[in-house]
C-alpha cells in the first residue's frame, strides 16, 4: 500500500507536472514590441522606401538571425544580430553618430531591433529610424527583396 | 357506402390509420427535404472550400513567381541589358537573358508552368520578351495590370502586382515586379499558365476535382464512376477583373451522408408508425372503455325496452353524454309505459273482451278478458289475425250496406260473432265492432260479451246498452290508440304490436306491388330455410319452431301444430305485412345451425336471404 502511494507521488512529480507546465497551459504569449522607442523615429515600409531613395547613405541594420537574412532582406541591409551588436561593429558601418541608421527585424512581435536601438541610443546615435513592421510588413506589401 | 353502416369503432380506426399514413408520408417528404437541405449545405460548404483552396494554390504560385521575378529583377546583367536595349544587339541580349530560366531552370521550375517573361519600360511599353514559351500573346501589358500600376504613386509602384487575366491563348497568371530593385528602371512580367496548378486544389480539399475552361473544354479530370456516391459541386474561378476564368468541379463523397440519411428516414418513419399504432391502440382502449362498451350496453338495453320490456332500465354507466342519452330514452320509455298502462286500464274497466286489429286484419291488442276468453298467451297474439279468432269475415261485415236495423250507427256494427278459441272450440258472443279511424290508417276494435245460455233474446237490449255504455269508452280507446301510435311512429318497434298500424304509407314503398314482392321473398326465404332444415339437418318443421323459439307451437286437439309458421310457407296464406325480422331470424338460425356446411340448399337460402334484405332496404326496388 505504501509502495503504491509512493509510486503515484513519483509519477505525479516526474510526469504530470512537467507535462502540465510544458503543455502551454501557462505559456505566455510572445510580447509585442513597444509602440515607440525614445530616441528613435518609427517609420512604415513606404517611408523606408522614401528614406532609402532620398538618403542613399543611410545605414540599414537587419537585426535578425543570419539564416533569416539570407532568405530575404531589404536591399542594402547589413545583418548584425541584436545580441552580437557591439559598439565597434556599429561604429565600423556608421562612424558618424549623426548618420541615419535604420533598424528592422521580423515584425511587431520581434524585440531584436528594439534591443539594438536601445543600444545605439545608449551609444549616442541620434538619427535612428525604427521600421517596427519589419520584414513581415515588407513582404506583405510585396516590395522588392534581395535573396542570397 | 351509407353512413349508417359505419360504426364509431370503424371510423376511429380509419381516422387513426389515415393519420398514420399521412404521418408516414410527411416523414418521408420531410426526410427527402432534409436530405436535399443537407446536400445543399454540403455543396455550399464544398464550394467555399474549393474557393479557399484555389486562393491557396494561387498564393503558392505567386510565391514562386515573386521569387523568380526578384531574382531576375536584381540581376545586374538584365538591368544593364535593359539600359542598353536600344543599342545594337541589345534586344537579342535581353531575349537571351529572358530565355535563361526556360533553359537553365529556376527555383520552383517544376512547381509552375512558366510561359513567358516580358520586360517593360517605366511607361509600361513592352521592351522585350523571351523567345521561349507560348507565342501569339498581345504585345502589351494586360489591361487590368496596366490600370492598377498607373493608378499607383511612385512608392507603391515598387510593390508587386499579380493578376489572372484572359489572353488570346486562354487565362494566364502574371506577376509584375519592379526591375532594378528600389531604384526601378522598368518592369518584369512573369507569366505562368494557372491550369498547371489548379489540379492541386484537389490535394487541399482532399476530393477529386475536374477543371474545365469556361467554354467547357476539359483541362484536367478526376471523375468518379459511381454517380450516386459522388456529388458534383461547381465553383467558378474568376479573373482579377471579375470575369469567369475556370469552372472547377469537385466531387464530394456523399455515400456516408446517403447512408445516414436513409437510416434517419427509416428511424423516423418507423417511429411515426410505432407512434401511430401506439396512439391507435391507446385510443381504441380509451374509446372502448368509455364509449363503445357503455354504448353497446345501452343499445342492448334499448333494444330490450324497444321489444316491449318497459320495466327495464338503461345502463347509464359511461360519459356524461351517454348518461344524458340513457336518461332521455328512459324518460321516453316511461312515458310510453304510462300511456300504455292508461290505455290498458281503460280497456280493462269491465268484463268485456276487447280485441284490436290492424288494417291488414292482424291482431294488435287483446285485453286481459280477451286473452282469457280465447286462451292465448301474450306472445301469441301478434301472430293472430281476424280469421284465427272469428269465423265471420269482419272486414266484409263492416262493408255490408247498412240494414234497416237502427243498431248500425256510423262506423259501429253490433252483431253476434262465432269465436274460435285456441283449442279450436267455437263459441257465440255478442259483439260491437267499431271501425277506428286512426291518424294514419284504420283498424277495428271489437268488444265481445259471451252469451249466457238461454239469453239470446237479450241481444238487442245488450247491444243498445253496450253501444251507449261504450260510446264514450270507444272514443277514449280511439284517443289512447292515437296517442300510442304517435309514440310508435317516432320510435318504431318501441310499441311493436302497433307497428303496422303506426307506420305511415310511404309512397312507392308500401304499395301493393312492393308488399306482394316482400311476401314472395319472405315465402322463398322461409321455404329455403325449411328445405335446408329438413334436407341438410334432417329435422322437422316442428323442431324448427321449438328450437328456434321464433315461431309459436299450438296444440290442436292434443296435436302440436305450427300454424303461424305454416302461413309463411304459402304465398296465399302469408300475411299481408309479413314479420320480416322473424323471417330473417329464422334464416339466420338455420344458417347458424348448419355451421360451415356448404350445400346447394345453403347457397339458395343465403341468396334468398340477401334478396329479401335488399327488398326490405328498398335497394332492389329502387334499382329496378
Amino acid at each position: 500500500m505504501v509502495l503504491r502511494h509512493n509510486y503515484i507521488r513519483i509519477h505525479i512529480i516526474f510526469f504530470y507536472i512537467p507535462v502540465f507546465f510544458s503543455s502551454g497551459v501557462f505559456a505566455v504569449e510572445k510580447p509585442y514590441a513597444p509602440e515607440n522607442i525614445p530616441g528613435a523615429t518609427r517609420v512604415s515600409a513606404e517611408e523606408v522606401v522614401d528614406l532609402i531613395l532620398s538618403n542613399p547613405d543611410m545605414i540599414i541594420i537587419d537585426s535578425r538571425k543570419k539564416t533569416e537574412y539570407l532568405k530575404g532582406h531589404i536591399e542594402g541591409a547589413i545583418n548584425i544580430l541584436n545580441t552580437e551588436l557591439a559598439l565597434d561593429d556599429l561604429e565600423a558601418v556608421a562612424p558618424d553618430r549623426t548618420q541615419a541608421v535604420l533598424f528592422y527585424c521580423n515584425g511587431t512581435r520581434c524585440l531584436r531591433s528594439s534591443d539594438s536601438i536601445d543600444k545605439a541610443v545608449k551609444w549616442g546615435y541620434r538619427k535612428i529610424f525604427w521600421f517596427r513592421g519589419g520584414w513581415e510588413e515588407w513582404k506583405e506589401k510585396r516590395l522588392p527583396v534581395i535573396t542570397e | 357506402m351509407r353512413i349508417e353502416s359505419l360504426s364509431i369503432k370503424t371510423v376511429t380506426v380509419a381516422v387513426f390509420a389515415m393519420l398514420g399514413v399521412v404521418a408516414i408520408i410527411l416523414s418521408v417528404f420531410a426526410g427527402t427535404y432534409f436530405r436535399q437541405a443537407a446536400l445543399d449545405a454540403q455543396m455550399n460548404s464544398l464550394s467555399r472550400v474549393i474557393e479557399v483552396a484555389s486562393q491557396e494554390v494561387l498564393k503558392e504560385v505567386r510565391a514562386y513567381t515573386f521569387d523568380l521575378g526578384m531574382k531576375l529583377g536584381h540581376s545586374k546583367q538584365l538591368a544593364q541589358a535593359l539600359q542598353q536595349a536600344d543599342k545594337s544587339g541589345g534586344h537579342d541580349r535581353l531575349a537571351a537573358l529572358l530565355d535563361d530560366p526556360f533553359i537553365n531552370g529556376f527555383v520552383g521550375f517544376s512547381k509552375v508552368n512558366l510561359v513567358k517573361l516580358r520586360l517593360y519600360s517605366l511607361d509600361l511599353e513592352l521592351v522585350s520578351e523571351s523567345g521561349a514559351g507560348i507565342e501569339g500573346l498581345d504585345k502589351h501589358l494586360s489591361e487590368y495590370l496596366a490600370g492598377t500600376v498607373v493608378k499607383r504613386n511612385k512608392t507603391d509602384r515598387l510593390k508587386t502586382v499579380d493578376a489572372l487575366w484572359m489572353s488570346s491563348q486562354g487565362p494566364l497568371y502574371s506577376t509584375l515586379l519592379p526591375l532594378g530593385g528600389l531604384r526601378q528602371i522598368g518592369y518584369l512580367e512573369v507569366i505562368i499558365d494557372p491550369a498547371f496548378n489548379l489540379p492541386g486544389i484537389g490535394k487541399i480539399t482532399k476530393t477529386p476535382i475536374s477543371v474545365f475552361s469556361i467554354s467547357g473544354a476539359q483541362i484536367s479530370t478526376d471523375e468518379r464512376g459511381n454517380a450516386n456516391q459522388y456529388l458534383p459541386v461547381e465553383f467558378t474561378m474568376r479573373m482579377s477583373d471579375g470575369e469567369p476564368a475556370f469552372r472547377i468541379v469537385g466531387y464530394e463523397d456523399v455515400d456516408k451522408l446517403n447512408r445516414s440519411m436513409k437510416k434517419t428516414q427509416l428511424v423516423t418513419t418507423s417511429g411515426f408508425l410505432a407512434l401511430t399504432l401506439g396512439t391507435l391502440l391507446f385510443a381504441l382502449w380509451l374509446f372502448n372503455r368509455f364509449l363503445f362498451i357503455p354504448v353497446g350496453r345501452m343499445v342492448q338495453d334499448m333494444k330490450q325496452i324497444a321489444d316491449g320490456q318497459l320495466d327495464l332500465t338503461v345502463n347509464k354507466k359511461g360519459l356524461r353524454e351517454i348518461s344524458v342519452l340513457a336518461n332521455s330514452f328512459e324518460s321516453m320509455a316511461n312515458q310510453v309505459k304510462i300511456r300504455t298502462n292508461d290505455l290498458e286500464r281503460l280497456l280493462d274497466l269491465d268484463d268485456s273482451a276487447i280485441l284490436c286489429f290492424g288494417n291488414d286484419a292482424e291482431a294488435v291488442y287483446f285485453n286481459k278478458v280477451a286473452i282469457a276468453l280465447f286462451a292465448y298467451s301474450d306472445n301469441e297474439i301478434s301472430d293472430l289475425d281476424l280469421g284465427d279468432v272469428f269465423s265471420e269475415d269482419i272486414v266484409q261485415l263492416m262493408k255490408t250496406p247498412a240494414p234497416s236495423n237502427s243498431l248500425l250507427q256510423k262506423h259501429t256494427l253490433a252483431t253476434r260473432l262465432s269465436c274460435i278459441g285456441k283449442d279450436g272450440h267455437v263459441f257465440q258472443s255478442d259483439a260491437v265492432i267499431n271501425a277506428l279511424e286512426l291518424r294514419e290508417g284504420f283498424g277495428y276494435a271489437i268488444v265481445l260479451n259471451p252469451i249466457a245460455d238461454g239469453k239470446d233474446d237479450l241481444l238487442a237490449n245488450y247491444v243498445v246498452s253496450s253501444i251507449e255504455k261504450n260510446e264514450q269508452r270507444m272514443h277514449a280507446v280511439e284517443q289512447s290508440l292515437n296517442s300510442i301510435l304517435k309514440i310508435a311512429r317516432d320510435k318504431q318497434g318501441l310499441v311493436s304490436a302497433l307497428g303496422d298500424i303506426a307506420r305511415p304509407a310511404l309512397p312507392g314503398r308500401d304499395s301493393d306491388g312492393d308488399k306482394c314482392l316482400l311476401r314472395e321473398h319472405a315465402v322463398t326465404v322461409m321455404r329455403s330455410a325449411l328445405a335446408c332444415w329438413e334436407h341438410d339437418l334432417r329435422k322437422t318443421k316442428l323442431d324448427l319452431a321449438e328450437e328456434s323459439r321464433i315461431w309459436p307451437v299450438y296444440i290442436d286437439k292434443s296435436t302440436p301444430t305450427t300454424r303461424t309458421l305454416d302461413k309463411y310457407l304459402n304465398i296465399d296464406s302469408c300475411p299481408r305485412n309479413p314479420r320480416s325480422q322473424r323471417v330473417i331470424d329464422t334464416a339466420e338460425f338455420v344458417l347458424r345451425q348448419m355451421n360451415k356446411k356448404t350445400t346447394v340448399g345453403r347457397k339458395k337460402l343465403q341468396k334468398a336471404l340477401d334478396d329479401f334484405r335488399l327488398t326490405i332496404s328498398g335497394i332492389k326496388s329502387t334499382s329496378k
